[in-house]
């Protein structure tokens, strides 16, 4: 319907059906959101489908363990389907998701009462790097390793705020819809996460060259 | 690069002033080596950090969302939009059928016209018995009935926590 109209805009009114055209873009999700609201399943297994990894990516983060990972992201979306008529359509449908899926994983966290003490070896494979280039220069897989390892010592708000910046590279404004912050807060909250794993990871990096060393 | 004359900056305040753009601790960290050295760190862990990707959910995860979705219970917010419906569908039908069959109307003025009498003389004596019954015994009255205000209040407040939003 959408497409009609702006078709026919873009004959008469050029401007007009570009204005259309450009909303359509930037709210991918809003057709799917009505036609799941009207019943349409199919709609919002497409909905499922487009925002799936990143949802399971910090449920995965934050709760280190992928079978509960799996179970909370997967009630996330069920939750995200039965509050449709809440949704305000007008905001991005994967950061609405992301939002209901941390606060079931932080309600988890705070039940497990112990925030700083997860096991990562678990993670440590579920977790891919991203496909490098010989061009870009592929960082070490042991490397790659102990990054995420020492990412995973870190507190449940510092893994949080660097996967969505980081590995999901959401801007500030973003992460802070998600975490109900106000946006000026994340990027101090980035650095102290950053120092964090800086001082982390510097003893793991001591190692690595001393097992590099002849 | 030579040595600062001023002591280093706290780190917080150094990449708080990184972001600015400006300020005396980011003069401070463009002549010191010990801090120039942890920026530098940082930012070769930030080049790693966007190297880092979001792993791929289990193969059957989207079945599994479709299927939990299936043996939801329907919303209420659908089911009172569908009782709705239904009830506003029924009301239509009998005016229609009111309407169209005009000595039907006719009776149902009558039988409302009856009740109206009928049930004002029922009020009144209700309302005589209510009367009665408090100059006899107010007290059990009044307990009993601040009683049952109390009984329904936690009984709704018990309904509107049963079904617990999704907290967004």
């Amino acid at each position: 319907m959408t497409h009609a109209i702006a078709s026919i805009f873009k004959l008469k009114l050029p401007g007009f059906g570009m204005m259309l055209m450009s909303e359509a873009a930037e709210l991918p999700w809003k057709a799917d959101v009505l036609a799941a609201r009207r019943g349409d399943r199919s709609a919002f297994e497409a909905l499922v489908r487009s925002v799936q990894r990143p949802v399971y990516g910090l449920c995965l983060r934050l709760l280190a363990n992928e079978a509960e990972a799996s179970e909370v992201a997967q009630e996330a979306f069920l939750r995200a389907f039965q509050n449709l008529s809440r949704y305000d359509a007008e905001r991005p449908f994967d950061l609405w998701v992301l939002a209901i899926a941390r606060n079931l994983c932080l309600d988890i966290l705070r039940r497990r009462s112990r925030l700083q003490t997860q096991d990562v070896d678990d993670m440590k494979d579920a977790l891919p790097s991203g496909a490098p280039t010989q061009e870009e220069g592929a960082i070490a897989h042991q490397e790659r390793r102990s990054l995420e390892a020492a990412v995973g010592t870190l507190p449940a708000d510092d893994r949080e705020v660097l996967a969505l910046y980081y590995v999901q590279k959401r801007t500030t404004k973003q992460i802070a819809e998600v975490m109900g912050v106000a946006p000026g807060t994340i990027m101090a909250r980035l650095f102290r996460a950053r120092e964090k794993l800086r001082k982390q990871m510097a003893p793991a990096q001591n190692q690595l060259l001393a097992g590099e060393a002849p | 690069m030579s040595t600062p004359t001023t002591p280093c900056p706290d780190l917080e305040v150094l990449f708080a002033q990184l972001t600015e753009g400006q300020g005396p601790a980011l003069e401070h960290s463009k002549t010191c080596v010990a801090c120039s050295a942890v920026l530098e760190e940082h930012r070769e862990l930030e080049k790693d950090l966007f190297r880092l990707q979001d792993p791929f959910p289990p193969a059957n995860f989207v079945p599994q969302v479709m299927a939990r979705v299936a043996a939801a219970p329907v919303p209420a917010s659908v089911e009172l939009k569908t009782g709705f419906a239904i009830l506003g569908g029924a009301l239509a039908l009998a005016f229609v059928i009111l309407v169209a069959r005009g000595a039907t109307a006719g009776q149902l003025g009558i039988s409302v016209a009856h009740w109206v009498v009928e049930s004002r003389a029922i009020l009144v004596g209700l309302v005589r018995g209510i009367a009665m019954a408090w100059k006899t015994a107010s007290v059990p009255l009044a307990g009993s009935l601040a009683f049952l205000l109390a009984l329904s209040l936690v009984g709704l407040k018990k309904l509107a926590g049963t079904d617990v939003p999704a907290k967004v």
